[in-house]
């Protein structure tokens, strides 16, 4: 379950051990396993402006310096800016006299408004201008030769270095994915990569305090102290990724047709020592009808990714001296906490959800089954009613979290590669940690 | 309270809105269904080609320090009040050409010069003065000034002017401009 603004109170658990909702994670339908934005591989499609939707070539972007070429945003608050037109009143001309022969002439004057702080291109003197797009003032960075001077030098020492790597590298035949990843397309490492996610790296100064220099410093070339000198920021270009298995370097779709999707319907205050009702939504997304067992979440098997790993390059390509370059694994990965002071009762039954049907969608009669685990039925969809129970010890406060496992048959509609035996049914493993909100003291 | 609502030739007043007290509407003005506009602590006069739009309030809140006769509130021209929005003043006076976004709140002790912007969802509750042309903006009420006034909202008012009046029941104008006497009420 994800919500737009709201917080996340599902989470899945990735096979490398994040924990995301649902929407943010993807699937790998040949390694059968979960993926998130941590552990694949981001593959540069190519660029496009989002707003006007244009797509240009990547040549051409680096070009553009990565940015649209005819939309802007504010300088003084980020929003898009919009254009605005105006019909100008031809300057009278007391020597002409002749007002009405000039009105004839009066078209449409454009200038750019940004409806979020009131900013235009007006305030900082930029004149209006007599077609809608393009056309505005490129403005020159004072230091563009001295900038181009040291990219000179830079690219330079990159060939240089290059050279001398591909000497090294030689030797190894170390191979690679075969796709262009982000890094070598954007020079993105994955540590920036993470920092733009918004993961802590390094501490930092908090960012209300640089704030004031934000807007200031949106503008890097010029970097103006003066509100009077905030210019239109040219808007910079967003990318189509498509995203790879960094194991199997395939495709990868997104879960919501492949793992089933967890949802909390109520659940009753919690309380030290008490017991409480919980109603989840479990539903069976795929094409085929699927067996779910509620499992304790220690029982849920460690993904061997490295093993495995290592057993088909040991076969097969360790012979040929390749070996996979798996140190970002290590990066990313991280231990599962399953300890919390909430804990379930799982029903012993193994619980049945037939295939997802978008017509019975239509179907008024809802299967109304009812007995102590199962509230009600419906297509590929059930209501469960589990006991919670909360810690004698549990600490008043929010974030109380109930880790659960799911055990579930998966079919798996992709043909094999062609040596590999044909195995169609899977028993896979999703672990979820459900957000049930504040433990209330008596 | 006297319901006492004068409504000038040309301004399209919408039935459906809650008009209490002692209320001038100037001519051009536009009000939208369900405004209320309400007059407890004095008069209020809204001066002419203003948009006051859906689910706005305008209040002339009653204060201790209530003058007798009360002072009325005058509302510039071309002010425009955006759906949602809420206006306690008890000063006497609001400039002219102000915009009031969505959902913004001015609180009775903020006196509004001319020109000014308060963003959507603002919320100006402490005593304070804006400057003409003062805009604020964003969650943080991020202040910064216009160089120039709000550009007036005059084809807006035109299509309003004649489209209103095909979808909704309009209150008649009740009061016929005197030349003499509407100069006084811009006086003020
Ligand atoms: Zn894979
Ligand atoms: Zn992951
Ligand atoms: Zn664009
Ligand atoms: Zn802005």
């Amino acid at each position: 379950m994800a919500y737009l603004v709201q917080p996340d109170y599902v989470k899945y658990t990735c096979t490398c051990g994040q924990q995301k909702p649902i929407t943010n994670l993807y699937f790998c339908r040949h390694c059968l396993k979960i993926r998130c934005s941590f552990c694949i591989s981001h593959e540069v499609d190519s660029h496009y402006c989002a707003n006007c939707l244009e797509n240009m070539p990547s040549s051409e972007a680096r070009l553009k310096k990565n940015r649209c070429g005819s939309c802007f945003d504010c300088p003084s608050c980020f929003h898009t800016l919009s254009t605005r037109a105006t019909v100008a009143q031809p300057r009278q001309d007391p020597a002409a006299g002749d007002a009405k022969v000039e009105n004839k002439q009066s078209k449409k004057m454009y200038y750019l408004l940004c409806f979020n702080c009131r900013w235009t291109s007006r305030d900082v003197g930029i004149p209006d201008q007599p077609v809608a797009t393009g056309g505005w003032p490129e403005r020159v960075n004072p230091f563009n030769s001295r900038v181009n001077q040291l990219l000179d030098f830079y690219k330079a020492v990159v060939q240089q270095e290059k050279q001398e790597k591909l000497d090294k590298e030689r030797k190894k035949y170390a191979i690679r994915g075969k796709y262009i990843t982000l890094t070598d397309k954007t020079g993105l490492t994955m540590a920036m990569a993470r920092n733009i996610a918004g993961l802590p790296s390094s501490e930092g100064a908090p960012s209300s305090a640089i704030a004031n220099f934000v807007p200031s410093q949106a503008s890097a070339e010029w970097q103006p102290a003066d509100v009077a000198r905030l210019y239109p920021l040219a808007r910079p270009l967003s990318v189509k990724r498509s995203q790879r298995c960094r194991l199997c370097d395939h495709n990868l779709t997104k879960p919501d047709y492949h793992v089933p999707e967890v949802k909390i319907i109520s659940c009753e205050t919690l309380k030290p020592g008490a017991t409480c009702a919980l109603l989840l939504k479990l539903s069976n997304p795929t094409a085929h009808e699927m067996q779910i067992t509620l499992v304790d979440p220690a029982e849920v098997p460690e993904h061997q990714e490295r093993e495995e790993g290592r057993t088909i390059e040991k076969s097969l390509e360790k012979s040929l001296c390749l070996e996979k370059d798996m140190s970002w694994l290590e990066a990313v990965s991280r231990k599962v906490d399953v300890t919390s002071p909430l804990s379930v009762t799982r029903p012993d039954v193994t619980l049945t959800l037939a295939q997802r049907d978008d017509a019975a969608e239509y179907d008024d009669d809802a299967h109304t089954h009812s007995d102590d685990v199962i509230l009600w039925r419906k297509s590929n969809k059930l209501a469960l009613r589990l006991q919670v129970q909360v810690a004698e010890g549990a600490v008043e406060g929010p974030g109380a979290r109930l880790p659960l496992a799911l055990r579930y048959s998966y079919r798996n509609t992709v043909p094999p590669a062609s040596a590999a035996p044909l195995v169609r049914d899977h028993v896979l493993y999703v672990a979820v940690l459900l957000d049930l909100g504040q433990v209330y003291a008596e | 309270m006297a319901h006492n609502v004068k409504i000038l030739p040309g301004a399209t007043v919408c039935e459906d809105c809650t008009l209490e007290g002692d209320i001038t509407i100037g001519g051009g003005t536009v009000i939208h269904p369900r405004v209320s506009i309400i007059a407890e602590g004095g008069p209020i006069i809204i001066a002419e080609y203003c948009i006051i739009e859906e689910y706005s309030k305008i209040i002339h809140k009653k204060s201790e320090k209530q003058e007798n006769p009360p002072k009325p509130l005058f509302i510039g021209a071309h002010n425009v009040f955006e759906v949602g929005c809420k206006l306690e003043s008890i000063f006497g006076h609001i400039g002219e050409s102000n915009v009031f976004e969505c959902k913004s709140f001015v609180g009775t002790s903020v006196r509004i010069g001319s020109g000014c912007v308060i963003g959507a969802a603002c919320n100006l509750t402490a005593p304070q003065t804006l400057a003409d042309n003062t805009v604020i903006w964003g969650a943080e009420n991020n202040i910064r000034e216009a160089l120039e006034k709000q550009p007036s909202q005059v084809l807006q008012l035109d299509f309003l002017g004649k489209v209103m009046p095909n979808y909704h029941r309009l209150r008649k104008q009740n009061f016929h401009k005197r030349q003499p006497s509407r100069q006084s009420q811009d006086g003020k």
